[in-house]
């Protein structure tokens, strides 16, 4: 151990960068080279980097222990800190604070605590067996070197996603696996349907990706940080309260009813547990956002265990687990969780009930399972909601897996898809596949939760946290949070008891219809050969898929030469298979299959000492609690704010009464339906009410919703844009002002005609309205002066030729007899007069014209207003006008 | 240093060239020698850029003053060398070409052979036209080399790819690339507005040509649009910059187009208060206006939709990859530069508008186009909203991500302009409705199509990401946003999930499904020469997800410098007010470097002085 923290010291733990190199090595070299090097080689370089990275882990592991030995204060039994080995690779990014003036620096840092040393372990674990399992599985698929490609980048976005020491970098994981995860969903794309599953998750998943991007800005606005250390140093900034109506300040008058009369707040804590929590439920399909997961079974079935069900989609409980510290800030955060969590739970599992496909079922408990671990996380029972990702990692994928073994199995003779997954045509497998039989016994009674097994101890510690716990809010000043009503924690208990009798039923329902009963796939003939099935390559371990030519495509009869008739076709109708298809006794898989199986079952017993709280506190047995002390550190801060009574053990057992009834219930009423009746009392309710069955059947037509509402909309939105893009804003834009221009040029075109005598007629008539213009006189003047001192001067305008006459005493004669060139006159006013100035013109043409012009001197203020002056100087004006005319 | 050692130092790239020779699987010995030439540069240039020049203590860097001109120079004389080539050896034109190209981005490499601090570098002035002030002024900062970089870097490889499509008019062709080059390279670098009008102005006419002659069916109209749409926006800013000039006359008595000296004008600006009009939102939205058509922004984008479908490949490439980012590194040296007042007021409303009208709008738009460059197009709109929302922002890590984005763009946007080409080249159609399943028949291309979809939604690992990122936490955290920060924040994250909407709608209907369409049947995957186009393309996409701080710790210095003068100016005109035009100070020596000093009568004896030291040189070397 000395030597080891030599070689990689705590603060520099380059072993970190073997573990995340070794996976992103092999999808480089696999994914380049591999349609070179051969499957053997591609194997090679798949296990092999899987391995060791395994290895590697483990040993970072142990040295983490030994280091939190270390760190162990003897005096109060607790960690003086939380220990971790860190690795910073190099610098990232450096991004600006609030204000816009101090900045951050990201480092391409990576750090294993307990809590991310413990996912470690499960990623590279379960990875590798998953690993070894598919190569079997995946033999005959031509696109095998492609598939150990995106298995090993997605064990490397993992692996960033967990040991990724600030938001952004798990951030860089978070997507990273998404995008894995499309592209092993879509793997045999050949098929649309495939493709579209495919979208759909990486579409989901980035409007959780939305969520986290928006609740990263804004943390790094409240706490001013994104590595782990800084948001948790600086987290009392989101006690701030933030208005989030209205939005502006000058709201339009029109738009007054939509202000409120206070402003809406929030606190940030709560915003910002809500934008996370929405990546959490993209990444972990939970409500609303679940609807990518069933349809992400389109992948390989190796791919449904490994990220769909162990490893990616707990990503989201990860999250909230590290981020407990934030969550916790906010009661109203963590009851939307724990409530999201548990209608999760409930809503999947009514799905789960009633479905065909053994691995959609399969799908549908894992968004259930989910969900217990978001209730989990929810009420603050952080370690527990954590060892639920870690016990349901080994019996989903053992559960998964098995499913995978069956429906190789099945793909003996019946090649679509859809009809090898369907349970109607399986049965009585017990006999044929006793191991996998066995592991996926083992697995079901853990997800069922029967004492003893971990998904007992997991699942009962969430249930009893739910019950008894509670948050304790942040003090904050003025008026206190808001704070969930007292009954949530035992409505949530009550939900969680009804989703765990359906767990325990539908699963046995699996269990029940795939292995026991009669088989129904085909008629079975003793001693035939596989080979005679698939023509050339007849031993157990290779008909994975299909034929080479395309990895799935069981769509194209015409390549798939069989060389028999009746083999199965797309229209396969459950269960007709047994009148028409003849064939060989299902087989048991292979070894690569059946061994990870096996250990992954042991695990799926064994993984509930790790924690086996209520045994271990009931009878101080301190080793059964071990996980409980590892995680303590890491969930130290957080758990400060969550109100835990004292463990009593007879509390305790009352407790955990209805989940070992509900699971008696579920496997109980499984048993009496499908074993003793053979499904007929489950008929009968169906038939009762059949509307309801038909919608459990059609998943409560969520997609459908979405495709009316959301979808929908920005789909119509899409087209409004497009249509007004291209005629109002290029329509007025471009097609407008063009048409402007050119019809200015055709206005002005009219003009240019190019004939002579057009524009000798413009000439003419130009020339006889400027002559008319100079033939006549114009009589004008302009009156200028000034108030205070009465004098005012008439101007006449000038013209060619013009003489004047003036008569500016108003007498009606002209004051001079002679035309002169005086062209101004001055008179003098008393305040209050008026004078008529009339001018007299005369042009060369001896035309004469004139024109006469009141002058008038405003009253000076105060004087008394003379009417009968006025009226009198009125007459006069008239008197003029008439001699004028 | 020891030879051997120096090589020992070398293996990452060594090693790098290895593996990138042994990617071909075809037995294509150009390919792999390709392929292994650029692993092994690439990784040789992500080594030294990492590192960054190392300088004694005291030592300052030595800088080529005649750098900038040999890049502007060099392809125009190049662009002159084609026009007395025989027309009849259409290869010798492209290889020349090539050559000339080539040779300038090795030597735009040298950009990087000194510390990016503030102020400029490389600067080069030259009088042009003393008696207007007008003088020859280039210089790169921290904002600039990069866009000059992407600038030398892209051309070639379009230039390359194009070869493969266009065969006709070779002559022309080369001439136009050379000379757009220049004109493109001396906008980034030109301080003087003169310079930079007439850069600006002489990138239209070749690809005004390329449109025009090599392009599609409705060429003609495309061509005219664009160049129209440009032109108007351009008048608009030389009045501007003709004002600014004859401000700036009258208040020292000396007219100058110099950017620094410009700087210094303080114009009025208007009473607070919505479309309020002084002479500096006056100025600034003549200059804006021309920048957002560039851009371009909404509402005057749509030339860009039309002028890429019609574009030849390698005229789109260049085209999204740099012409674009004139209009954005416009924006930001020139509107924001010389108008900070108006800019800074008009931001959160204008941010609106590229959240809005860019990258939500834009993303809308292109999920339902039917012609895969039109969406691509669509999808530049989208993406360059999301650069002037950095801008508009303005936190330095907002402006950083915006700098860096614009690189992302040219970097994935230009891959896949190419390889929309590849498909046209083979089907000469690009309707998605005309592929599907090619996966099957192209895994190559397939897979160089994922890659760059990914780069451009923004994943993480890709260079997309780290742009998309730094913008929208820079636009949260943005004070010049007021209120609307968090929205337009929240809006922009939201543009990244239309963003994996739209690529992936086109990736799985051209990519995935069953292969129906039989004439789809024998399609050819990439040959070796597209290959060798997009292979730097794509690993750069790789080499700036992972190590941004490479590029933004070079333009640290340089945005933070931009930013401070800024929010000083910003400052400083709020309380000048309605006042007269006047001149202010900057308090930053190495902004002003190289600025033409202040008067007539100290131009004038600057003048004298320069006249009398060249004089006494002469004698110098006439005695000698």
């Amino acid at each position: 151990m000395e030597t080891l923290f030599k070689i990689f010291p705590q603060s520099n733990f380059t072993l970190l960068a073997v573990i995340l190199g070794l996976p992103l090595l092999g999808a480089f070299v696999n994914g380049v080279f591999g349609k070179r090097l051969g499957k053997d080689a591609v194997r090679l370089m798949a296990l092999s980097a899987l391995g060791i990275a395994f290895a590697a882990s483990v040993v970072s592991f142990a040295m983490l222990h030994a280091h939190a030995h270390h760190l162990h204060d003897p005096t109060t039994h607790k960690l003086t800190e939380n220990p971790r080995l860190v690795w910073e690779a190099w610098k990232w990014v450096s991004i600006s604070l609030a204000g816009g003036t101090g900045s951050t620096t990201l480092n391409v840092a990576f750090a294993i605590d307990p809590l991310s040393a413990v996912m470690m372990l499960v990623v590279t674990g379960v990875g590798f067996l998953i690993h070894l399992y598919s190569t079997s599985y995946m033999a005959e698929d031509p696109g095998f070197y492609r598939f150990f490609c995106y298995l090993n980048l997605f064990i490397f976005s993992m692996l960033v996603l967990i040991l990724g020491d600030s938001l952004p970098l798990l951030f860089v994981g978070w997507e990273g696996v998404g995008l894995c995860s499309y592209l092993l969903i879509g793997f045999w794309f050949e098929e649309d349907k495939n493709a579209s599953a495919g979208k759909k998750a990486f579409i989901a998943n980035r409007v959780g990706d939305f969520g986290l991007l928006v609740g990263m800005s804004m943390l790094l606005y409240y706490t001013g940080a994104l590595d782990f250390a800084g948001i948790q140093a600086g987290s009392a900034g989101l006690l701030t309260k933030v208005q989030i109506w209205p939005l502006g300040s000058g709201v339009p008058s029109w738009l007054s009813f939509l202000q409120p009369r206070q402003p809406v707040e929030v606190y940030a804590a709560t915003l910002c547990g809500l934008a996370l929590f929405l990546g959490c439920a993209g990444k972990s399909a939970q409500i609303p956002l679940y609807i990518w997961l069933p349809d992400a079974m389109a992948g390989p079935t190796p791919v449904s265990a490994l990220i769909h069900a162990a490893t990616m989609v707990t990503a989201g409980v990860y999250l909230v687990c590290r981020m407990g510290v934030v969550f916790v800030m906010s009661p109203a955060a963590m009851a939307v969780i724990a409530t999201i969590g548990a209608l999760t739970a409930l809503f999947a599992a009514t799905i789960g009930l009633v479905q065909h496909d053994i691995k959609k079922v399969l799908a549908y408990s894992t968004v259930s399972q989910l969900g217990y671990m978001f209730l989990g996380v929810g009420v603050g029972a952080f370690t527990d909601g954590f060892f639920h990702v870690f016990t349901h990692a080994f019996f989903k994928a053992c559960l998964f897996l098995g499913a995978g073994s069956v429906i190789h199995a099945m793909h003996a003779r019946i090649h679509d898809g859809d009809a090898s997954q369907d349970m109607r045509n399986m049965g009585g497998l017990r006999k044929y596949m006793p191991r996998t039989h066995a592991t996926y016994l083992i697995s079901c009674l853990a997800i069922a939760g029967v004492p003893g097994f971990s998904g007992f101890f997991s699942k009962d510690e969430i249930l009893a946290k739910a019950f008894e716990s509670s948050i304790i809010a942040p003090n904050v000043r003025g008026e206190p949070m808001w704070m969930p009503p007292p009954y949530l924690g035992k409505v949530l208990f009550f939900m969680g008891i009804v989703a765990a009798t359906m767990t325990a039923f539908y699963m046995f329902r699996t269990y029940f219809l795939t292995f026991w009963g009669e088989f129904k796939g085909w008629k079975i003939v003793p001693g035939m050969a596989t080979a005679g099935a698939h023509g050339g390559h007849g031993h157990d371990d290779d008909h994975a898929h299909g034929d080479d030519d395309h990895g799935h495509g069981h769509d194209d009869h015409a390549e798939d030469d069989h060389g028999h008739g009746h083999h199965a076709h797309e229209h396969f109708e459950p269960g007709e298979g047994k009148d028409k298809i003849e064939g060989p006794e299902p087989h048991e898989s292979p070894w690569q299959i059946t061994v990870p199986l096996m250990i992954l079952a042991f695990m799926a017993i064994a993984a509930g000492l790790l924690n086996a709280k209520i045994v271990g506190e009931t009878f101080h047995m301190h080793s059964l609690t071990w996980l409980d002390h590892w995680l303590e550190p890491v969930f130290a801060r957080a758990s400060q704010s969550v109100k835990v009574p004292e463990f009593n053990a007879t509390h305790a057992w009352m407790l955990a009464m209805p989940g070992i009834a509900a699971a008696v219930i579920g496997i109980g009423f499984a048993y009496y339906a499908y074993v003793m009746h053979g499904g007929a009392p489950v008929r009968d309710i169906a038939a009762k009410v059949p509307g309801f069955h038909r919608l459990l059947l059609d998943k409560w037509r969520v997609d459908e919703a979405y495709e009316q509402t959301v979808i929908g909309a920005v789909d119509e939105l899409a087209n409004t844009a497009v249509v007004a893009d291209k005629w109002i804003v290029d329509g007025i834009l471009a097609k407008l002002s063009a048409a402007l221009v050119a019809g200015l040029g055709h206005v002005l075109r009219l003009f240019q005609t190019g004939r002579v005598q057009v524009y000798g007629l413009a000439m003419m008539v130009g020339l006889i309205a400027i002559g008319w213009f100079i033939w006549t006189p114009h009589p004008d003047a302009v009156v200028s002066g000034d108030a205070s001192t009465g004098t005012y001067k008439v101007t006449a305008g000038s013209g060619v030729g013009y003489r004047f006459r003036w008569d500016a005493d108003g007498d009606g004669k002209p004051d001079g007899k002679d035309w002169t060139d005086t062209d101004s006159v001055e008179v003098k006013l008393e305040p209050g007069k008026t004078q008529i100035v009339t001018l007299y013109v005369v042009n060369s043409f001896r035309r004469v014209a004139k024109r006469s012009f009141p002058v008038t001197r405003p009253k000076k203020d105060g004087e008394a207003f003379n009417l009968d002056e006025l009226n009198k100087q009125l007459e006069q004006l008239q008197q003029l006008m008439k001699d004028e005319k | 240093m020891n030879p051997a050692f120096s090589l020992f130092d070398m293996w990452p790239a060594l090693a790098a060239g290895a593996v990138g020779a042994l990617i071909p699987s075809k037995k294509d010995w150009k390919l792999r020698a390709g392929l292994g030439l650029v692993g092994a540069l690439l990784v040789l240039f992500t080594i030294r850029t990492w590192t960054g020049p190392v300088l004694a203590e005291g030592e300052t860097p030595r800088e080529w003053p005649n750098l900038l001109n040999a890049l502007i120079f060099l392809p125009l004389l190049g662009a002159l060398g084609v026009v007395f080539l025989p027309r009849q050896a259409p290869r010798a034109i492209q290889r020349f070409t090539l050559a000339v190209l080539g040779v300038g981005f090795v030597l735009s490499l040298a950009l990087l052979s000194v510390p990016m601090s503030k102020g400029w570098h490389f600067q080069y002035v030259h009088e042009w036209i003393p008696q207007l002030g007008i003088r020859y002024h280039v210089a790169v900062d921290g904002i600039s080399v990069w866009l000059v970089l992407l600038t030398t870097f892209t051309t070639p490889l379009a230039v390359l790819a194009s070869f493969g499509s266009i065969k006709t008019r070779m002559k022309d062709l080369c001439f136009s690339y050379l000379l757009l080059q220049g004109a493109m390279i001396a906008s980034f670098v030109a301080l003087d507005l003169f310079l930079f009008y007439l850069a600006f102005e002489l990138m239209l006419v070749p690809m005004y040509i390329m449109i025009g002659i090599w392009g599609g069916a409705d060429k003609i109209k495309a061509s005219v649009k664009f160049f129209l749409y440009t032109m108007f926006g351009s008048v608009l800013m030389l009045s501007a910059i003709l004002y600014m000039v004859w401000t700036y006359t009258k208040i020292t008595g000396a007219p100058s187009f110099d950017l620094l000296a410009l700087s210094r004008v303080m114009l009025p600006h208007a009473p607070q208060g919505f479309m309020k009009f002084g002479p500096q939102e006056l100025c600034f939205w003549a200059f804006a206006i021309a920048f957002f058509i560039k851009v371009p922004m909404f509402p005057v984008h749509t030339w860009l939709p039309d002028a890429h479908v019609q574009a030849p490949t390698g005229g789109s490439v260049i085209l999204a990859a740099i012409m674009l980012k004139v209009g954005t590194y416009g924006y930001l040296r020139f509107a924001m530069g010389l108008f900070p007042y108006a800019a800074g007021t008009a931001s959160a409303n204008l941010a609106g508008v590229a959240v809005l009208g860019g990258i939500l709008y834009g993303a809308l738009c292109a999920w339902k186009q039917d012609d895969v460059k039109k969406l691509v197009a669509y999808s530049s709109v989208a993406h360059l909203g999301y650069v002037m929302l950095g801008l508009f922002g303005s936190t330095p890590s907002g402006i950083q991500g915006a700098i860096l984005q614009m690189v992302n763009h040219g970097l994935s946007t230009g891959a896949l302009f190419l390889l929309v080409g590849v498909v046209y080249d083979r089907r000469h159609t690009r309707m998605v409705d005309e592929f599907g399943g090619l996966a099957k028949v192209m895994p190559v291309y397939a897979t160089l199509w994922l890659i760059v979809t990914f780069a451009s939604i923004g994943v993480p690992g890709t260079n997309g990401f780290v742009g998309e990122f730094m913008i929208i936490m820079g636009t949260y955290v943005s004070p010049r946003l007021g209120k609307f920060a968090g929205i337009d924040a929240t809006l922009a994250a939201a543009g990244v999930i239309l963003g994996a909407v739209y690529m992936l709608s086109v990736t799985q209907k051209m990519f995935f499904g069953p292969l129906s369409n039989p004439k789809n049947k024998r399609l050819s995957d990439v040959n070796g020469r597209e290959a060798f186009a997009l292979a730097p393309l794509v690993v750069m996409i790789f080499i700036i997800g992972f190590f941004p701080s490479m590029f933004t710790d070079r333009m640290k210095d340089a945005v933070s410098a931009f930013d401070l003068r800024f929010r000083d100016t910003f400052e400083l005109a709020k309380s000048h007010g309605q006042k007269p035009p006047e001149l202010i100070d900057i308090d930053d020596a190495s902004f002003l470097k190289g600025a033409p000093p202040l008067g007539k009568a100290a131009v004038e004896a600057e003048r004298k002085e320069r006249e009398d030291a060249e004089k006494a040189k002469k004698a110098e070397g006439a005695k000698k």
